[in-house]
């Protein structure tokens, strides 16, 4: 089995004191602001999360992971700012609920860091994984499983019991499927493209995945109406195409052609012209309280914040729909302020160079792909909602990375971190260093 | 009573906020040391792969010596160097190993005896595997993997 020798990782430890440290103060002031009713909640979800916090440290040093010390804190420190968002902002029973996707995410996290012992067969199945992708991206679609909440078909659910939402994981199977077919395909990347006048012309095995991604992309928009993942997955696969050929033109020509799919499916189809619309124009009297009455609500709590914010605890965030899903950030960033928002995304930030680091230094092609495709991820997924809720573009329903409520999103994001950890792993071994 | 238990709070707000930046300097002074360290990585001992010396003379490296081979290895009697040879035979530029594309290659880079790979001479640049036996003047190395 795998040999035990451990490593002792004291730069993570003394990052993970400030984040249950983080996690006390922020459910104190969330807590002592409500003044409604005290139950054990409140006392149970903090001491439960340290304590899986702590146990994923130790099961990193038992395994003897070498590399990255970053990574596992910066997750944490974001879920744990997302616990205090619920704790805050949902009913009671969710912040019990997020508790146990917690302890999910962390299970999913020790799985994907023992196996596969090898990440070879991440490449060497490459279409196997890219088949349980497209399965996953379907199987909403499909009749007895597939479920439409809040008007997006994007969820499989089995009774009343368990609800996935399947285009989460998807993701992460986009991004091994790229990078070992990218890598696989590499050669292609020294040959100099054939050109049409200045313009170049994507060899076969480019341009195949360009157009079924764009196929795959429009189908997930028109039928299971989901805007987010659309951008998330087209942008995902150009930035891998950027990444692995450094041709600005595919780029640009895929951009092109998303948007414009995007423009056909605004004339055709009533849920992108929705978004749209009220994006351009929220404050306009017919939408103001009915369609967009959740972004409008979103852009005064911003506003409300100012600064330094209304306190944690202090604000009011209830007064946003569905506050605890879509729009997390807004809510921490009216109690926190504009500071509060700012120390948010830079997390985001730290989290996502560090990624790309991991992918500059790791030693092969694959794995270079492969950390800066699940980096790439995160840093997408975050512009992508807190643009929606700053009516910078408009609003799609994807969550913000750890803090958002929901478990899909929650265990996904940890097994991108085990794999970008494992990576950097394999570079410490590979190079012989720390 | 009232008012102190609201001061009270509010100083739990600030420490929350004063704390989220303290770990954000932390996590941004963990990034700094890590990029400083990877700036003087390569200077490092220990590297991809070793060349153990096989055959040698008095005066030469000691036999089984593991020299670190990097991404891009120099090897010659030169100081300059990355990989210095003590041997009339070798030259002061004598060749070049590589690590690209998860392979490792020889190139001679001008030398006046050549560079011998398991026995044969090479003109061009040359896939070098693990077990090769690369013979450079009257030295004779062999790649190991680190």
């Amino acid at each position: 089995m795998i040999r035990l020798r451990a490593v002792p990782r004291f730069a993570e430890l003394r990052l993970l004191v400030v984040v249950a440290a983080l996690l006390v103060l922020g459910y104190v002031a969330v807590v002592a602001s409500a003044v409604a009713s005290f139950s054990a909640t409140p006392v149970v979800v903090p001491i439960t999360f340290i304590g899986l916090a702590l146990a994923l440290h130790l099961f990193l040093v038992v395994r003897g992971t070498r590399g990255d010390q970053l990574l596992l804190p910066l997750a944490l420190a974001l879920t744990a700012i997302g616990l205090i968002e619920v704790q805050r902002l949902a009913p009671e029973r969710l912040a019990l609920q997020q508790l146990t996707w917690c302890a999910i995410a962390g299970a999913a996290f020790v799985v994907a860091m023992l196996f596969p012992r090898d990440l070879s067969v991440l490449s060497r199945y490459k279409y196997t994984w890219a088949l349980a992708g497209v399965a996953l991206l379907i199987s909403p679609l499909l009749p007895g499983i597939g479920r439409e909440i809040n008007g997006a078909r994007i969820w499989i659910g089995v009774g009343n019991l368990f609800q996935f939402q399947p285009s989460e994981a998807v993701k992460i199977l986009l991004v091994v499927f790229f990078a070992a077919y990218l890598d696989e395909h590499r050669e292609m990347i020294r040959s100099s493209p054939r050109r049409f006048g200045p313009i170049p012309v994507p060899p076969l095995p480019y341009l195949l995945p360009i157009l079924l991604m764009w196929g795959i992309a429009m189908i997930v928009m028109v039928f299971e109406k989901d805007l987010g993942a659309t951008l998330l997955f087209f942008g995902i696969f150009l930035a891998m195409l950027y990444v692995a050929t450094g041709e600005g033109f595919y780029t640009i020509l895929g951009a092109a052609m998303l948007i414009a799919g995007g423009v056909l499916a605004y004339q055709a189809f009533g849920h992108v012209q929705a978004r749209v619309d009220t994006w351009l124009a929220p404050f306009d009297e017919e939408l103001r309280f009915g369609p967009s009455f959740q972004l409008v609500q979103g852009l005064f709590a911003f506003a409300n914040g100012g600064l330094l914010g209304a306190g944690l605890g202090n604000g009011m965030p209830e007064r946003i729909p569905i506050v605890w899903s879509d729009f997390v950030f807004a809510a921490f960033t009216e109690e926190t302020g504009f500071v509060g928002g700012l120390a948010l995304l830079a997390l985001y930030l730290v989290f996502v160079f560090r990624g790309m680091l991991i992918a500059l230094r790791a030693p092969t092609t694959f794995l270079q792909l492969l950390a800066a495709g699940l980096a790439f991820i995160v840093a997408f997924q975050t512009l992508v909602i807190v643009g929606g809720n700053a009516k910078l573009i408009p609003l799609t329903g994807v969550t913000l990375p750890f803090v958002s409520y929901g478990g899909s999103s929650l265990v996904t994001n940890f097994l991108l971190t085990a794999l970008l950890i494992r990576v950097s792993d394999i570079t410490a071994r590979v190079r012989g260093g720390p | 009573m009232e008012i102190t238990f609201t001061v009270l709070l509010w100083a739990v707000r600030i420490a929350f906020l004063v704390l989220l930046y303290l770990f954000l300097v932390r996590a941004f002074a963990g990034l700094w040391r890590e990029m400083r360290t990877e700036e003087a990585a390569p200077a490092r001992p220990g590297g991809l792969a070793y060349l153990v010396v096989q055959r040698t003379h008095a005066g030469g490296p000691r036999s089984g010596e593991r020299l670190s081979l990097r991404a891009v290895t120099s090897i010659g009697r030169d100081g300059g160097n990355d990989v210095v040879l003590n041997d009339e035979a070798a030259s002061a530029r004598h060749s070049l190993v590589s690590f690209s594309d998860g392979e490792w290659w020889i190139e001679d880079a001008g030398s006046t005896n050549g560079t011998v790979v398991n026995g044969t001479k090479i003109w061009q640049r040359e896939r070098l595997h693990y077990g090769d036996e690369v013979a450079i003047g009257r030295i004779g190395l062999r790649l190991e993997q680190a």
